[in-house]
């Protein structure tokens, strides 16, 4: 045990004055009796008779210097330190994402951490000692916060401790690591204390890194069912339906029982009941007649552990027909692949492309060099006339095809078996996109976004090849209409994990100063454009839930969600990886330097109370 | 006329009767028996006729079966003195009624029922105080030391009623003392609070040594049972001025009372192993409880 204020002893020098004042004379109250004969027989048996007599005249003095002394032991402030007790920075990482919102700990796993926290924050070394003990607080949800600096003050640290929140992000531990690990990097006292449950952490960048982790795991088991995918599609046997596709996993290491309902605009429409095996997941579909743009939300109505994962929702717009320009000399396979493509697309052809005024939603250059080049996305085939390379163009001929890359959604149920090219134009892979078939040389279909503009890029004709003729190639077609659509790069715009920012292209929606953003809880948020503002960036994102942004007269609508199979699997973790080598095991919560001042102060409450009662008691 | 005790209790007192396990040594007649031969109804023994003897006495039957002279001899009656020690000293004024009052109560009820029964009583208050100086009492301590007579009584009343209470006592000094005085042995009642430092084993031996039947009757104050006062306590003792310091709570009342009631357990083992009557009374007794019932259960008289 040793002390925060050693000065305070200096106290005990009032001891003394106690016993001085015993050793005056006691002011007593005369009284004249018969005889004192009974009364000193009396005075000779009790004393006689009870043992640490002697004591007896003085259990008042005894009291009382046991009082003073718990006070001064009190003011004096011990502490035993523990283990972790002595490093003089402490950067505490508090986990807030979803997965911390589980209630498997009461009241729930952040508050379980908060708690902890707190004590830790009890246990600093503060005071007049020359060892003051610093601690900095992080907040680890949608990002990474310094919620309080370095500091040795508890009142700021609780204040701050407070003031933290729980999000619905997934976890995010690796920023917040690293802005530890750079706090700490030339700091040998000091210790990162993370609190968290270990779900969804990926810590694999530290391997090598030199951190001095303490890994404070909350939580205790991980029964939790949730929705882990949503998307929205047309139906595609009923273009006038939709289709909504979404997953439910069960983490938990039983079987479960659910049911799913589909609600449109917050009136429930379908609902499904559901059975997921253990650690299963399990697809459900939805069909739904929608004639106006709105949201489908997903529900989970089985309670578990983590309520924030049981419910999802998704901005669903009507189907707008696909404007489609074909440029091409004649491409019989093109055109009835495009016409096929989607439900509704309305398909025009044309030999050049002169008028900049047409803005088609997509273009599709067939082995033409339009004289006006389209500002719309664009499906180029065998288009050498371009400043999209660097290092210029080759020819090539006869390029295998030794891979593609069939995880991209334009090759989904695409397969180049079979398909043979007579010649290719040969390039390199250029920055701005990704290679998606590939011959031993050159890419040979390449995607990627330049500006605002995805472009893919086919480096051959297809009509010197076999694909035309494979069952492929209508599939791949179909796959880059909808991929180009620009209605379908739209939808995806408003979708976001929660704690990711919300990002609008302002483009046609016109100039505005302000735009409103009301959050799922009803906050008010109003968020200023500069007058060159080309997007809205919304980033109060961390609660899940439907979102409305007022810009103007336009009204529009985002949704977050976890939508985290990572984050949903709530089960703690005794221990996180860094990396392939190294581990950290979670501790068992090491309150260092537990201060007693508060127990003493207790006790000699508890001293002081005894010491009245029994004053009142030899006298009343 | 008489503040002492009621007439209601003075008419149940003229019923009760001292009983005497002795033979009476007075020398003066009275009622009670006795070991003296002399004119009385109750025949006692025979004795040979000597020159002088009065003829009246001699047993006519006796010489006409004999043809020898022998007298008649009967019991003589003989009085009973009564011997009250009246502890008068300053610890008896206290308590309510003060236990001096109790105690000259207690005086005045035996003291008539001996007068009533023919015996002499004598009242011999302790402390004495200075012989010479014109102390008031001394003429009613004089007139109190003898009375026979119930006609004497409301004298006898009135005498005891002028007695205060003051200045230390010395039983044992003054037990020994009254033991000496007295002519003949007969009853002896102690009336005090046997508080004396010294003690009363002494006092008590000599009275007795001398052939005393002895009843004593311990009177103690309720405050002294019972102390009402608490806290820091300088006491100070009334006859002796001693302090005695003590911190007194209710908490230690059953320990004081205890050591009271051992003081009286000893006391009283005391007088039993000498075949002293003993009774322990507060002065806040009531009287008739203790003159009807107590004494007369005991056999002080019937």
């Amino acid at each position: 045990m040793s002390f925060l204020s050693p000065l305070a002893f200096l106290f005990a020098l009032s001891l003394p004055v106690v016993v001085v004042f015993y050793l005056l004379k006691r002011k007593r109250v005369v009284k004249l009796v018969p005889s004192s004969l009974l009364w000193q027989r009396f005075l000779a048996e009790t004393q006689a008779s009870a043992p640490l007599q002697r004591l007896r005249h003085n259990w008042l003095l005894l009291l009382q210097l046991m009082m003073l002394l718990l006070v001064v032991l009190a003011l004096a402030r011990p502490f035993f330190s523990g283990k972790t007790g002595e490093a003089s920075l402490q950067i505490v990482i508090l986990d807030a994402s979803a997965s911390m919102q589980a209630t498997d700990e009461s009241p729930s796993r952040f508050e379980k951490a908060r708690a902890e926290v707190s004590r830790l924050v009890d246990g600093m070394k503060t005071g007049f000692s020359a060892d003051n003990q610093q601690m900095l607080l992080m907040v680890a949800g949608a990002n990474a916060e310094v919620r309080q600096s370095a500091t040795s003050e508890k009142s700021a640290l609780r204040r701050a401790l407070q003031a933290a929140q729980v999000t619905d992000s997934p976890t995010r531990l690796a920023e917040a690591l690293r802005v530890a690990e750079t706090l700490t990097r030339d700091k040998p006292n000091a210790e990162i204390h993370l609190f968290s449950d270990g779900a969804g952490v990926d810590l694999s960048e530290f391997g090598t890194k030199d951190l001095r982790l303490v890994f404070h795991r909350v939580g205790t088991r991980g029964d939790n069912l949730g929705i882990v995918t949503l998307d929205v599609k047309p139906n595609p046997e009923d273009p006038t339906k939709r289709a909504l596709f979404t997953s439910v996993a069960n983490f938990s290491g039983s079987a479960a029982e659910t049911t799913v309902e589909l609600l449109f605009d917050g009136q429930v429409i379908e609902a499904k009941a559901v059975s997921v095996g253990a650690t299963n997941t399990v697809p459900v579909a939805f069909v739904a007649a929608q004639d106006h743009d709105g949201i489908f939300t997903v529900r989970l109505t089985a309670k578990d552990d983590l309520p924030a994962d049981n419910q999802a929702s998704i901005v669903s717009l009507l189907p707008r027909p696909a404007k489609v320009l074909l440029v091409t000399k004649g491409n019989r396979f093109l055109e009835k692949a495009l016409a096929a493509s989607a439900p509704n697309v309305e398909l025009s052809t044309a030999t050049d492309l002169t008028d900049p005024e047409v803005k088609p939603d997509l273009v599709v250059l067939d082995d033409i060099a339009p004289a006006v080049w389209p500002s719309g996305n664009v499906l180029a085939i065998h288009v050498a006339a371009t400043n999209w390379f660097e290092g210029g163009i080759g020819e090539m001929e006869a390029p295998g095809i030794v891979d593609w890359r069939n995880t991209h959604p334009l090759l989904r149920f695409v397969s180049f078996d079979n398909v043979q090219i007579a010649s290719a134009l040969a390039v390199k892979t250029p920055i701005w996109g990704v290679s998606l078939v590939d011959s031993p040389t050159s890419p040979l279909v390449l995607s990627g976004e330049i500006g605002r503009q995805r472009v893919v890029w086919v480096g051959f004709d297809t009509l010197q090849s076999t694909w035309p003729l494979r069952v492929s190639f209508p599939i791949f077609i179909a796959n880059a209409v909808d991929w180009l659509n620009p209605a379908t790069a739209k939808a995806g715009q408003f979708l976001i994990h929660a704690g990711d920012a919300f990002r609008l292209p302002l483009g046609d929606l016109g100039q505005h100063a302000s735009a409103k953003v009301i959050s799922s809880d009803g906050k008010v948020t109003d968020v200023p454009l500069g007058p060159q503002a080309r997007e809205l960036v919304f980033g109060e994102t961390s609660r899940q839930g439907t979102y409305r942004v007022a810009l103007g007269t336009n009204q529009l609508a985002f949704c977050a969600n976890l939508l985290d199979a990572t984050e949903s699997a709530i089960a703690p973790r005794g221990e996180l990886s860094l990396g392939r080598h190294g581990a950290v095991a979670a501790t068992t919560m090491k309150r260092a330097d537990l201060e007693w001042w508060r127990w003493f102060a207790v006790a000699a409450l508890a001293v002081l109370m005894a010491e009245w009662w029994w004053y009142h008691r030899r006298t009343a | 006329m008489n503040s002492l005790i009621t007439p209601e209790l003075l008419r149940r007192l003229e019923q009760v009767q001292m009983l005497a396990a002795l033979r009476a040594k007075s020398s003066l007649k009275g009622e009670r028996r006795s070991r003296a031969r002399g004119l009385s109804v109750e025949f006692a023994d025979h004795r040979n006729y000597v020159l002088g003897d009065d003829l009246r006495y001699l047993d006519w039957n006796l010489f006409g079966r004999l043809d020898r002279l022998f007298l008649k001899l009967y019991e003589e009656e003989r009085e009973l003195p009564v011997r009250i020690f009246l502890d008068a000293s300053e610890s008896m004024n206290f308590g309510t009624p003060t236990k001096f009052d109790f105690a000259r109560q207690v005086a005045a009820a035996i003291g008539y029922v001996a007068l009533c029964g023919f015996d002499r009583v004598a009242v011999a208050p302790f402390p004495d105080r200075a012989v010479g100086g014109g102390d008031p009492e001394l003429a009613h301590r004089n007139a109190l030391r003898s009375v026979r007579g119930k006609k004497s009584s409301m004298q006898f009343f009135r005498d005891l009623s002028a007695l205060s209470a003051s200045g230390a006592a010395d039983l044992n000094a003054s037990l020994k003392r009254g033991a000496m005085e007295a002519r003949q042995s007969g009853v002896a009642i102690v009336l005090s609070d046997f508080l004396d430092p010294a003690g009363y084993e002494a006092g008590l031996n000599a009275l007795v040594g001398r052939g005393f039947q002895i009843n004593c009757v311990q009177i103690l104050a309720p405050e002294e049972l019972d102390p009402t006062t608490f806290g820091d306590l300088r006491l100070i003792d009334s006859e002796n001025g001693d302090e005695t310091e003590v911190t007194f709570g209710k908490y230690r009342l059953k320990a004081y009372q205890q050591s009271v009631a051992n003081y009286v357990q000893r006391l009283r083992e005391h007088c039993a192993g000498r075949g002293i009557r003993f009774f322990s009374v507060s002065s806040a007794t009531d009287l008739g409880d203790l003159l009807l019932k107590q004494l007369r259960a005991s056999e002080v008289w019937a």
